[in-house]
């Protein structure tokens, strides 16, 4: 598993720095300051929670790191290379890829073909060239999301849960470096839960899942079902009013005085 | 050879004869290459060959605003500027046709990317909007450079297509086939598939990885091409390229066929014009009302078939199979892929749950028996 790891990093000089890092980060939307000067970092194969209550502005740092926001202050740097400005489909092709919080399907095209999308992208034509066909590697994918009985079925009669799995689906696809999950858990019953977690934990260990291959991948994952989300991450960032007001593991997170305040205390923990 | 027509014919009945779609379309295809040959008369084969003409610019219009979305409110300009184009080339420089409609489309597409570049950062009725406004400002130019486009009576007097109008038939006949096949197939394949994604969310596809700009510029392009050979064959056809090439009664007749015919099919584009063509000379019998006769019927066919009348016949001629999703004549019992009883008439309204679970017990029969 190292061995992948370090071909990809290439360059000597990126030993050592964290695959993401985020300084300064602010998004104004009119007089609302939705991220407020955030910085953060996350290492190779790490797992990071992002958590906080409604509004704090999580998700608007997730589009800010995809590209579909502009920032209007502070860099993001992905593997040294400064992220911000790129065109999304750029950023997707260096090794980022998200989810959707309200998920963004194709609505009329049937759920293999959702998946065959992100196939096409140059990213994964590059890291797949041997496999001729697109088709097989999105059923791989859709068999990572456990989906792949519903791949005929246009997008549009799926039900929550199983859009929120043709999100990740989607996302897997490209194979990418940095994975972020914005409320992978959200609308799931408890034992679609369960499974997903468990996929997740499978996911980053890494290896390969059919045609699709994982080096180990970080991730970000943003979710209000704490039970799940602490089970799973290394590191978990606490959000208050666009700032991150606490870090730690998730041990230390759960005893800290303004976390509880800020946001344990008005919800109860799932 | 025996062996290869035996061959040639399993493909046929496996390929066509199954649905009955592709069934009237091949015959309907084989009867217009074949009955002019029997019954020549100048005036049909004048309509029909339009047609053709007519059948390319509306199924070029439906790739670029049915399937990737852009609603183009302004196609007649790649139809003008390759008209002019071919005409000017062909007046002016002395070219032959084989050269002036090549170049008339090549021009088309770069219409495409001068409309297609400023658009990409439009959308919905902006876009619309933007698109209107470039064959004005074309037409703008053309009574300014009076010498060059001779104004308001066009550029006339070019090579006829052919030197008879039977050739020009088939001239038109072939070009039309070939050029709808292409544009079928481009949405039939991965790039297709592309282009469907942006129509149904841009954002999503570009999270996906894909390169939007790129790809709506290559339908722009694309588009752009086929409706420039349409414009050429059609400068050359009735010897003139005039302003009305570029008006807003072409770009909107390429809507309205398409509309008609049912939008985001490709096909449904070509029967559209097939249909409403043919339909309003033959309204000539009733001149007075003779326009009214035309929009009172399109407007009680979108009336009762919202989608157009091509997936409406579709509809009631061939049923989905619920569990591979094949097509399958009306006809048949079973799935003709994978055998899956059809007896239970399709819903038509998305009942995610039901539908679903009822989806999963069949393929778990299935993989039992
Ligand atoms: N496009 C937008 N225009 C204006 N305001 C926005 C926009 N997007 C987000 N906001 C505002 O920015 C703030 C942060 O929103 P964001 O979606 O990032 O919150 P969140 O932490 O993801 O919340 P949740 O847990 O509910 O998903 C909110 O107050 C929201 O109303
Ligand atoms: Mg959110």
């Amino acid at each position: 598993m190292t061995v992948p790891r370090q071909q990809q990093a290439g360059a000597g000089a990126e030993t050592g720095s964290p695959l993401l890092e985020v300084t300064g980060l602010t998004k104004r939307f009119g007089g609302l300051v939705a991220v407020n000067s955030v910085s953060f970092s996350v290492g190779r194969s790490e797992v990071v929670g992002l958590i906080g209550p409604n509004g704090a502005g999580k998700s608007t740092i997730v589009k800010l790191i995809m590209g579909i926001l502009r920032p209007d202050k502070g860099s993001i740097r992905f593997r040294g290379r400064e992220l911000r400005g790129m065109a999304p489909w750029n950023i997707v092709n260096l090794g980022v890829a998200g989810t959707f919080q309200n998920t963004r399907p194709f609505r009329r095209l049937p759920i293999i073909a959702n998946v065959m999308v992100p196939c096409l992208a140059p990213r994964a034509r590059r890291r797949g060239e041997w496999v001729k066909r697109i088709e097989v590697k999105a059923r791989d994918a859709l068999e990572f999301a456990g989906i792949s009985d519903l791949a005929l079925e246009p997008a549009y009669q799926l039900s929550h849960g199983e859009l929120k799995r043709l999100e990740i689906a989607r996302a897997v696809a490209t194979e990418p470096q940095l994975l972020i999950l914005d409320e992978p858990f959200g609308g799931l019953n408890p034992s679609e839960s369960d499974l997903l977690a468990k996929s997740i934990r499978r996911l980053h260990r890494g290896g390969r899942f059919g045609r699709l291959h994982s080096e180990g991948m970080a991730m970000i994952i943003i979710d209000h079902k704490l039970s799940y989300l602490l089970r799973i991450v290394d590191r978990v960032l606490v959000m208050n009013f666009g700032q991150i007001i606490a870090s730690g593991t998730p041990d230390e997170v759960v005893l800290d005085s303004d976390v509880i305040e800020a946001y344990l205390g008005k919800e109860e923990m799932a | 050879m025996r062996r290869y027509l035996a061959y040639l014919w399993r493909e046929f009945r496996g390929e066509i004869l199954v649905l009955p779609g592709r069934t009237i379309l091949f015959s309907a295809t084989a009867i217009l290459l074949i009955l002019p040959l029997l019954y020549p008369h100048p005036y049909l084969l004048r309509i029909l060959a339009l047609t053709f003409i007519f059948a390319i610019f509306a199924a070029s219009w439906d790739l670029l605003s049915g399937f990737v979305g852009q609603l183009n409110l302004g196609h007649a300009i790649f139809f003008g500027v390759a008209a002019y184009a071919s005409a000017i080339l062909n007046l002016r420089l002395g070219l032959p046709i084989i050269i002036t409609i090549p170049v008339g489309a090549v021009a088309a597409v770069v219409a495409g990317l001068v409309v297609g570049i400023p658009c990409l950062r439009l959308k919905g009725q902006y876009l619309s909007l933007a698109t209107l406004a470039f064959p004005v400002i074309l037409m703008g130019l053309v009574f300014m450079f009076t010498e060059f486009t001779g104004g308001e009576l066009g550029v006339s007097g070019l090579t006829r297509l052919a030197p008879t109008r039977l050739h020009e038939y088939y001239i038109s006949a072939f070009v039309g086939v070939l050029s709808i096949l292409a544009i079928w197939k481009i949405t039939d394949s991965k790039l297709g598939l592309v282009l469907h994604a942006i129509r149904e969310d841009e954002v999503a596809a570009r999270a996906s990885g894909i390169n939007t700009s790129q790809y709506k510029l290559i339908a722009f392009c694309l588009s752009g091409l086929f409706a420039g050979i349409a414009g050429g064959l059609y400068a050359h056809f009735m010897r003139i390229a005039g302003p009305q090439s570029l008006s807003m009664l072409t770009s909107f007749q390429a809507i309205i066929w398409t509309i008609f015919g049912g939008i985001a099919t490709i096909y449904g584009a070509v029967v559209g014009v097939f249909v409403l063509f043919p339909m309003l000379e033959v309204l000539r019998v009733a001149p007075e009302i003779r326009l009214l006769l035309y929009a009172a019927i399109i407007v009680l066919v979108l009336r009762f078939m919202p989608e157009g009348l091509a997936p409406w016949v579709v509809d009631r001629l061939e049923r989905e199979c619920p569990r591979c999703k094949e097509h399958n004549a009306f006809t048949r019992r079973e799935c003709r892929v994978c055998g899956t009883p059809l007896r239970v008439p399709l819903q038509k309204t998305p009942v995610s749950g039901e539908h679903m679970s009822g989806g999963e017990g069949l393929s778990a029969s299935q993989e039992g028996g």
